[in-house]
């Protein structure tokens, strides 16, 4: 027990240093701005988590994060790097909204279509690369140019064969009865895909560390050459696990368009993708992690507004300083200097140390 | 289509692959050390706004091109420091280099102009016809009519390809990306030629930015960058990671854009024209017409051991 304690108090010195840093240069950018840190940070706190209205929008915030968290997590576990979370979240998403809008049935059952289709979508989206790397593309260049024709194909199917009536452009919206509930009229827009999310994050959990297919992902990640000889296929393992994260990513965007929106406008949402990348790095790849990772995410943007509100001090800070964490959370030599010891044997993997020629 | 509307359209292709090129020029110096750089877009983006804020403020349209160079310098040295100093994971970094251009130009816009959006207008980049060449029918103004900074990318496409592969430099650069431990032996510091060809790629990277807001526009509106980062990186790894590559191909991704903004009554709808640079890149990848193969110790951090 101790020694477990011991492990995940190692795996936390990297994301608390991380923070502390971006917290401490974000304090003197406060004071720079002739504003109070203590009233600043204040504001920011009471607007992530001080009321359920606050708390509601941190859990808005962070129910497509988890998503697009365990995206980039569950394929890192095999060695790959998927940067595609955006793009598999807008396949989700236009997935979701088609099946909710042209399915006819009942509700509940339609619903229940529409948030398979979306996952379906991100894991066919996510799968694309994992296809790509056996013909020798690398997954870190695949995925940033696959969000990119994602983003483009979802937005021609909205505006297009989707198409609704209304001024903006965009899908109509799905029915009232294909609306995903929300949580508590108490806690605003939050709606059940957080609770999703935290189901999604247990699977995530018991598949990659409870199951055999799962041993066999994390060993191709951690040494591929010694799994490659005891008999598992690398580039299986590895197509699996990038189309899983395709399939959560998927799962997200749907859930966001049934739930937070009821459709997919042009734009849709932006970053959702990308954010899930530092929400993954600061959970250290862990779906317990990405979990804390998308409410811290999520509750610096819900106390940004009230910060901006109180304070004056733009809300764009809360975007700096999760650059900043995102910046150094990954920096092994900082936090040797640090904590003046060697790091490297506490990063488990967090890196993409082959190179992109590979 | 008449040769007036021929050369409307080579002139917009001509100012939408201009900035795509410096970039791909620019994340090309950063790549062939070995060091990925994602982090085109927010650089592009940090110093299109210190381009409009510098000549906003000191009256200058060159001073704001230096201070936009000196902000991408910057972002290419913190590029650099957070990868090849503290190891930290070289996309990662990058991803954080854009989230932080989002957010400090959106602070800053609040702090220096009142509030988000569109910032004050500023003087920009005039056009400056070339007397002969730009009297050339069809071709003649959509090459030879055109803001300074155009005219400057012409000249550093040579002057890229004369550094990168005719100078010890250039060779030191490359090798480096290849093969980082050979360098080490004969003596040269892998770190410092990392550092200048991140920040290299940070100022050049800085120029597209700049050509967005002073030349294009005049003026800094939020996100302006809208993805061109992301292009340009398409536009290097099409283009081989070689200058007249890069050139080229964000020529063509620049003409593409041009045929988008030519107005409705396309025949290819738009969606589809703007995945045409992100689907040729694929295409290159898994090999057909020429595999693309990036530098071999690209994105692989160095440790002597």
């Amino acid at each position: 027990m101790t020694a477990q304690l011991q492990a995940i108090g190692r795996a936390l010195i990297f994301p608390a240093i991380a923070i502390i840093l971006a917290f401490a240069v974000g304090a003197v950018v406060i004071v720079a701005t002739g504003n109070n840190v203590i009233a600043a940070y204040g504001a920011l706190l009471s607007g992530g988590f001080g009321s359920f209205q606050s708390l509601g929008r941190t859990i808005g915030n962070a129910t497509p994060l988890i998503f697009t968290g365990l995206a980039v997590a569950v394929p890192f576990r095999a060695g790959l790097f998927n940067i595609g979370g955006e793009g598999q979240l807008f396949i989700g998403a236009i997935a979701g909204v088609a099946v909710g809008l042209l399915l006819p049935g009942p509700g509940p059952l339609v619903i229940i279509a529409a948030i398979v289709a979306a996952g379906l979508g991100g894991w066919l989206w996510g799968a694309i690369p994992g296809l790509l790397k056996v013909f020798g593309a690398h997954e870190v260049i695949t995925t940033i140019m696959l969000n990119f024709v994602a983003i483009n194909l979802a937005y021609w199917l909205a505006r297009n064969p989707l198409a609704g009536e209304g001024l903006v452009p965009g899908t109509n919206f799905v029915p009232d009865p294909v609306r995903i509930l929300r949580l508590s009229s108490g806690l605003g827009a939050a709606h059940y895909g957080f609770v999703l999310g935290i189901v999604a994050a247990i699977v995530a959990y018991l598949l990659i560390w409870r199951t055999t297919k799962g041993y066999e992902i994390r060993a191709v990640g951690l040494a591929p050459g010694a799994a490659r000889y005891a008999g598992m296929s690398v580039a299986a393992n590895g197509f699996l696990a990038i189309a899983l994260g395709g399939m959560f990513a998927g799962f997200g965007g749907g859930l966001e368009a049934l739930g937070t929106f009821g459709k997919v406008s042009v734009p849709f949402v932006s970053n959702l993708g990308f954010n899930g990348i530092g929400v993954a790095l600061l959970g250290r790849n862990h779906p317990a992690g990405v979990v804390v990772g998308a409410l811290f995410f999520g509750g610096l943007a819900a106390g940004a507004q009230q910060m901006q509100f109180a304070t004056g001090v733009p809300l764009d800070l809360s975007d700096v300083l999760l650059a900043i964490v995102l910046l150094f959370v990954t920096a092994t030599k900082l936090v040797e200097l640090l904590i003046g010891r060697r790091a490297r044997s506490l990063e488990a993997g967090t890196k993409l140390e082959g190179g992109l020629a590979g | 289509m008449s040769p007036e509307e021929i050369s409307a359209l080579l002139a917009s292709a001509v100012r939408n692959a201009t900035p795509l090129a410096f970039a791909a020029l620019g994340g090309m110096f950063s790549e062939r050390s070995g060091v990925i750089n994602i982090g085109l877009e927010g650089m592009m983006l940090g110093s299109a706004f210190a381009g409009v804020a510098g000549a906003h403020f000191s009256g200058s349209t060159v001073i704001g091109l230096l201070v936009a160079l000196a902000v991408g310098l910057l972002l290419g040295l913190l590029h650099a420091a957070a990868t090849i100093t503290f190891e930290a994971d070289q996309i990662i970094s990058g991803t954080a280099i854009n989230l932080l251009a989002v957010g400090a130009t959106g602070f800053l816009m609040v702090q220096l102009f009142g509030s988000g959006g569109t910032s004050p207008r500023i003087d920009r980049f005039a056009s400056i016809a070339i007397p002969g060449l730009s009297d050339i029918p069809i071709i003649g103004p959509p090459f030879f009519n055109q803001s300074a900074l155009v005219y400057l990318l012409y000249l550093l496409v040579p002057v890229c390809f004369y550094v990168l592969f005719r100078t010890p430099f250039g060779l030191r650069l490359r090798a480096v990306g290849e093969v980082p431990e050979a360098l080490d032996v004969a003596g040269v510091s892998v770190v410092r030629m990392r550092y200048t060809g991140v920040g290299l790629s940070g100022m050049l990277a800085g120029l597209g930015g700049a050509f967005l807001s002073m030349s294009l526009l005049s003026a800094f509106t939020e996100n302006m960058t809208g993805g061109r980062g992301f292009i340009a990186l398409a536009a290097l790894i099409f283009g081989r990671w070689s200058p007249v590559g890069a050139f080229a191909a964000a020529g063509l991704f620049g003409l593409a854009q041009a045929y988008v903004f030519s107005g409705p009554g396309l025949a290819i709808p738009q969606e589809f024209v703007e995945m045409f640079p992100y689907l040729l890149v694929i295409i290159a990848l898994v090999g057909f017409g020429g595999r693309a193969i990036p530098p071999a110790a690209l994105g692989k951090p160095y440790r002597p051991e």
